[in-house]
């Protein structure tokens, strides 16, 4: 049988069976999904080749699936990174009711990310979109929290996007008779400038919803944080990539055969270019103030997402090099960290980072899983997260895009104090007395994430590990051939650097520095508490605040209050409400009365007869 | 009186009596509140609108429908026979209007019964 | 005994009049009968629709000997005989499913039954029948059947909801009937071919006026906004075995009477507008009023409107595909409402109140249940891979291939509301914290089964459609080749 068919297959059926056996022992579930998530990617890596395509015709369609390098690397990116998250889920989610439930739901997800990269047509790409809508909607309620509301605000706002691609879909058929992706690419410059400004918004709609661009982000937040974290870190790792992957096709395949004014790139492009960086901006100011730090998570994800669509939507090859590697490594970095949040939360109860404090003795490897994660995101060389953004700041800068390098670096600016909130919040800082007996995770939940972490420093000393896929899947979506090497980066004013001096230079420091710290200074340091607060002579009084952790930044947050005042959230609740509203008056046209309806009756037949020429000839 | 006429003054109120039934009847399923009179009003309709339909297959001076031997000798003398088909119908639908009104009246029995009320505008327990 | 279309409407109306008696020997066979006789016709339908497919010709049947046009005749064509056989279909689970329901006890059932029997006879004559007063009398006798089932609990608001229904339905036979009569005056036959063979002679004025008078009648049994007052009240007071039957028999008998009308009788373009136009609106004012309702199954009621709407919507646009579309949507919709009426009913059964705010939480006592009811959710929003998203996508495509974005565009923002109200609802049945009440009420094994069963259809379809698509084209080839229509029915005999 086809390897692609296959692998689907085995992860439905992964997912149906993880379902029933829970009904025989909890435990069994998690370790079915696991290893059925672990058997599609060994086939995967193994057995699949750019030549593998399953033609099908389904209701009288003429669908299509098949892989190519770009998919590719989203494929490896899934299966790796799910097989791992599943592995730490059989432990997080232990002890949880209605187990079968999140498997069945999680192996939908995953099945349905693999059906979307694999799919070359529009239908096939909506089917498996929509089964992974629901699926992770599903997920989002599993937990009980808000009342579902929660979970329907994703809901409309997916359906928003699913149902805008419907549009664009059902336009396609009409206009070229086919749904294959590959004939949109060839068609797009036969149409008029109308309707593909129309066919890019719709299809933009769709991902943008997944991908959390402003303003259709609203639904992000909360979304990321109620799920369990097991199943959050793929949510905003993998879940948030396919909006990326259909992105990248969008932006780069599809418009490049658009029409052009002079040699501007398609409008649609630069306006996408700028929600980008005004999400990556407003989504880290929002990061920095929060207290809790799955939202933070949360904010900080739509943020980095922001990043990356800017790097899609200039589309030199530069900068889509630079988005993609992002892409593949913000999957590993911020899904480390949500699930070291998952392991705090696991282990301490809460995740509100006020009261947490000073876990960096319990549970130290998670804190280094969390440090390296960290500094990957804040981008400080050598880890993967500093070549993602050296190169996208060039990309930026050798392309003109000089404003959007401004929102770039205010927003990067910005991470840095919620990276710093949440390792100070969470490990370091002052102990709290209920937090004295937590034990580091299970060694299940551990590795995954110690796993992740050295990936990305192997990812960051080697980064042609990762250029090279990405650049054979750039060649899939047009861009020609791309120049890389395995740890060199060239930038366009012939400067050079090598990630291997980097390393021995910053390995160096460090271990001078740690023979410092360790040998030479050893006997002139002493322990002291974290309580042990000096306050040079005055007495503190009862409301002056002595823990750091409450009100980190409160400064900052009285900086970019005029900022926050209106939030998206505010105008998308006063237009529900709005809605709601007239909808209520519109059932009033039902007023009980046998009658009225009798009369509706009668009056209608009055005004067809009536009004006969105008409606029937 | 001069046959055409007299046609016209027939037909004229034999219509224009079945489309007054059917007028007076939708008036009452309209206007009137109680229960009992719209059902009243639903079966004035009813007989107004088999009415038309007697008066559609009627012919001035027709035969009775029927294959006996005098009528087949009327037939042959050149006199018409009365349209069978519109009494046809008409039977049916007396009989569909009877079981219409029967269930119409036990219901309005029945929501007496539970309203202590035979007004329609008070009996909207279901709405929107 | 020689199979025929004869069998659809004599043994269900003579199994309705013999109950009484033989509820005189047996109780149980009260029960059993309905069952037998639909299973036999279950039977007869598969045969007929192989017979038909096979010869591609329908099957017409003259009653007592007369040819058309002076007889009665049934037509069993592709079209026809795929909506009896989904309703028959659809009846035999029904009765599986309130076989021994609980509410239905034993002085009632033989009453239900009957009832029941009735309005099968009558939905699958309108289907049938060939002869348009014979369709009105058949519709009255589902009509007045319906009537009484909506009515059935002898409860307060189920006797509302029923006087309402007749209230409007007798206005609807009254309008149909002088539709008749003046059908009549103008072509001199009954028969549904001749009709439209002669149509072409009415002057334009009366046939307008005609057609009219049909629109507003056969718009009322088709659920068609505004004239649909009493639909909501009529499904929402109704046992939820009647509610599934509305859905499934007596509002597919109603829009099929008026599309057999615009489509094969009249040859007005105007109609078709008329449809869409109607079709939206009705569509647009049934969600947004199912939006904020409270209680469960009147919100499944203003759903079913909304979905008449969209299939209203689909006729209108008059294609080949746009059918196709259209009947998938009617097979969808009989399946899957009724699969959300009767899982809806026991959540509602099981609850303090009829209202939604009381399921909270009552997936979780009854697990299987709620699954059911989210794939029926699921499915009818049009999200796939469940059957409802096929029917959808093709009625899409097809409004699209008339270059009629905008309505596909009112149609997927119409599919938002309808995406939030069932949503509400699944979430709050699996993740709302629970009342504390007993489980009180189980689901028979007969509902088990019928709800099982309604699932594996929708998820069958939802995964390969083609296995319906075929017949589905044929029905829609067959309505729309109105030629072969008139001369398959007048050349017989000849």
């Amino acid at each position: 049988m086809n390897n692609i068919v296959l692998i689907i297959l085995i992860l439905l059926a992964g997912g149906v069976l993880s379902f029933l056996l829970n009904q025989i022992k909890p435990l069994l579930s998690g370790v079915t999904a696991f290893v059925a998530t672990v058997a599609a990617a060994v086939l995967f890596f193994t057995g699949t080749g750019t030549a593998d395509n399953f033609d099908f015709v389904l209701g009288g369609m003429h669908l299509s699936m098949g892989i190519n390098g770009y998919s590719w690397i989203f494929g490896a990116l899934i299966l790796g990174f799910s097989s791992l998250v599943l592995l730490y889920s059989i432990s997080y989610m232990k002890g949880r009711d209605r187990l079968g439930y999140f498997y069945l739901n999680f192996m939908l997800s995953i099945m349905a990310m693999m059906g979307i990269i694999f799919s070359r047509d529009f239908i096939s790409l909506f089917i498996f979109w929509e089964i992974m809508t629901w699926s992770s909607f599903l997920i989002v309620v599993y937990q009980g929290l808000s009342e579902g509301r929660v979970g329907i605000k994703y809901m409309i706002f997916s359906a928003v996007g699913g149902y805008s691609m419907l549009l664009a879909i059902v336009f396609m058929k009409a206009q070229m008779g086919t749904v294959l992706i590959s004939d949109l690419v060839s068609h797009f410059s036969g149409f008029a400038i109308q309707q593909q400004t129309m066919v890019g918004i719709l299809l933009l709609i769709t991902f943008g919803v997944k991908a959390a661009v402003m303003p259709l982000h609203v639904w992000a937040p909360r979304a990321y944080s109620d799920s369990p974290m097991s199943y959050t870190s793929v949510f905003s790792g993998l879940l948030s990539k396919m909006g990326i992957f259909g992105m990248g096709i969008v932006l780069i395949s599809v418009f490049a055969n658009s029409s052009t004014f002079g040699t501007n790139t398609f409008y649609i492009s630069n306006v996408l270019a700028w929600l980008g960086a005004i999400t990556g901006v407003m989504a880290t100011f929002y990061a920095v103030i929060q207290t809790d730090a799955k939202k933070l998570l949360a904010y900080s994800s739509i943020g980095q997402l922001g990043y990356i669509v800017m790097g899609l939507a200039v589309g030199t090859k530069l900068s889509v090099m630079a988005a993609l590697f992002l892409a593949v490594v913000h999957t590993i970095f911020k899904g480390t960290l949500f699930l070291v949040v998952g392991a705090v939360e696991r282990q301490t109860g809460t995740t509100d980072m006020t009261k947490l404090g000073a876990l960096i003795r319990k549970m130290p490897w998670t804190f280094l899983a969390a440090l390296i994660s960290i500094i990957a995101l804040a981008g400080i060389p050598p880890l993967a997260g500093f070549v993602g953004k050296w190169m996208f700041y060039e990309s930026l800068i050798v392309s003109d895009h000089y404003f959007l390098v401004i929102m770039a670096f205010l927003s990067s600016t910005a991470a840095f104090l919620y990276c710093y909130r949440f390792l100070f919040g969470i490990f370091l800082g002052q102990e709290e007395k209920e937090f004295e007996n937590v034990k580091e995770a299970p060694a299940t939940m551990v590795i995954p994430m110690v796993l992740m972490a050295a990936l990305l420093f192997v990812f960051g000393v080697f980064p042609g590990l990762l250029f090279d896929p990405i650049a054979k899947g750039m060649e899939v979506l047009g861009m020609g051939t791309v120049d890389w090497s395995m740890t060199v980066l060239s930038n366009g004013w012939g400067d050079h650097v090598d990630t291997m001096s980097i390393i021995s230079a910053i390995g160096t420091i460090f271990i001078l520095a740690f023979i410092y710290l360790a040998l030479w200074n050893r006997k002139r340091t002493r322990y002291v508490t974290t309580k042990d607060i000096h306050t040079s002579g005055e007495i503190p009084t009862e409301n002056e605040n002595l823990t750091y952790a409450v009100d980190f930044y409160k400064p900052f947050e009285r900086a970019i209050e005029p900022v926050m005042k209106r939030t998206m959230d505010f105008y998308y609740n006063h237009l529900g409400e709005g809605l709601e509203s007239f909808f209520n008056f519109l059932r009033r046209f039902y007023t009980g009365n046998g009658q009225t309806y009798a009369l509706y009756v009668i009056v209608f037949l009055v005004i067809l007869i009536l009004f006969s020429k105008q409606i029937f000839l | 009186m001069d046959p055409i006429l007299y046609n016209k003054i027939i037909s004229v109120g034999v219509y224009g009596s079945a489309i007054g039934l059917i007028l007076i009847g939708l008036y009452a399923v309209l206007v009137k509140k109680h229960l009992t009179k719209i059902v009243i009003g639903l079966s004035i309709i009813d007989a107004g609108v088999h009415l038309l339909f007697i008066a559609v297959g009627f012919i001035k001076g027709g035969t009775a429908p029927i294959f006996s031997e005098k009528g087949i000798e009327l037939v042959n003398q050149g006199t018409a026979m009365v349209d069978p088909v519109p009494q046809a119908l008409v039977l049916t639908a007396i009989v569909i209007g009877f079981g219409v009104t029967a269930v119409a009246l036990s219901l309005v029995i029945r929501l007496y019964r539970h309203h202590h009320t035979a007004r329609i505008d008070h009996i909207k327990s279901l709405k929107w | 005994m020689v199979i025929s279309p004869v069998h659809y409407i004599a043994l269900p109306l003579l199994a309705a009049f013999l109950m009484p008696l033989l509820a005189k020997v047996n109780r149980e066979l009260v029960r059993i009968i309905p069952g037998v006789v639909l299973t036999y016709l279950l039977f007869v339908s598969v045969v007929l629709m192989q017979r038909v497919t096979e010869t591609g010709q329908p099957i017409i049947e003259t009653l007592a000997g007369w040819q058309a046009p002076w007889g009665i005749n049934l037509v069993f064509s592709q079209f026809t005989g795929f909506l009896v056989s989904l309703m028959v279909f659809m009846a035999t689970l029904i009765w599986i499913f309130s076989y021994r329901f609980k509410k239905v006890d034993n002085e009632p059932a033989l009453k239900y039954y009957i009832l029941f029997m009735m309005l099968v006879t009558g939905s699958v004559g309108v289907v049938l029948t060939g002869d348009i007063f014979n369709m009105f009398v058949f519709m009255e006798i589902t009509a007045i059947a319906s009537y009484s089932l909506t009515s059935f609990y002898r409860d307060r608001d189920g006797a509302e909801a029923g006087f309402k229904y007749l209230l409007i339905g007798s206005l609807a036979s009254t309008f149909m009937l002088l539709a008749i009569l003046l059908l009549y005056t103008q072509v001199g036959t009954l028969n549904m071919a001749m009709i439209a063979e002669r149509m072409h002679t009415v002057p334009v004025g009366m046939k307008v006026t005609i057609l009219i008078l049909f629109l507003t009648g056969l718009g009322i049994e088709a659920e068609m906004f505004p004239l649909n007052g009493w639909a909501p009240d009529a499904y929402s007071q109704a046992p939820s075995p009647v509610g599934a039957t509305f859905a499934a028999l007596v509002v597919k008998a109603g829009v099929y009477s008026l599309i057999r009308v615009i489509f094969t009788l009249f040859d007005i373009q105007g109609a078709y507008q008329y449809l869409i136009i109607m079709g939206i609106i009705t569509l647009i004012i049934a969600e947004f009023a199912a939006m904020k309702q409270t209680n469960l199954k009147r919100m499944l009621a203003y759903s079913s409107i909304g979905q008449m709407g969209f299939v209203l919507i689909a006729f209108g646009i008059g294609t080949k595909e746009a059918v196709f579309g259209a009947l998938f949507l009617m097979f969808n919709h009989a399946i899957i409402k009724s699969l959300l009426f009767m899982s809806g009913s026991f959540f509602v059964y099981n609850s303090t109140s009829k209202d939604i705010k009381g399921l909270s939480g009552i997936g979780k006592k009854f697990p299987y249940m709620g699954f059911l009811f989210s794939i029926g959710a699921f499915a009818i929003v049009g999200l796939p891979p469940f059957s409802g998203f096929w029917s959808k996508l093709y009625i899409l495509i097809a409004a699209a291939d008339e270059s009629m974005l905008a309505l596909v565009a009112i149609i997927l923002l119409v599919s938002i509301v309808e995406i939030v109200y069932y949503f509400r609802v699944v979430a709050k049945l699996y993740f709302g914290k629970p009342t504390d009440k007993e489980v009180v009420h189980k689901p028979t094994f007969g509902g088990y089964f019928s709800m099982t069963v309604l699932a594996v259809v929708i998820l069958l379809v939802g995964f390969y459609p083609d296995i319906i698509t075929g017949f589905i084209h044929r029905a829609a080839d067959t309505l729309l080749d109105k030629g072969a229509y008139i001369s398959n029915v007048l050349s017989v005999g000849h």
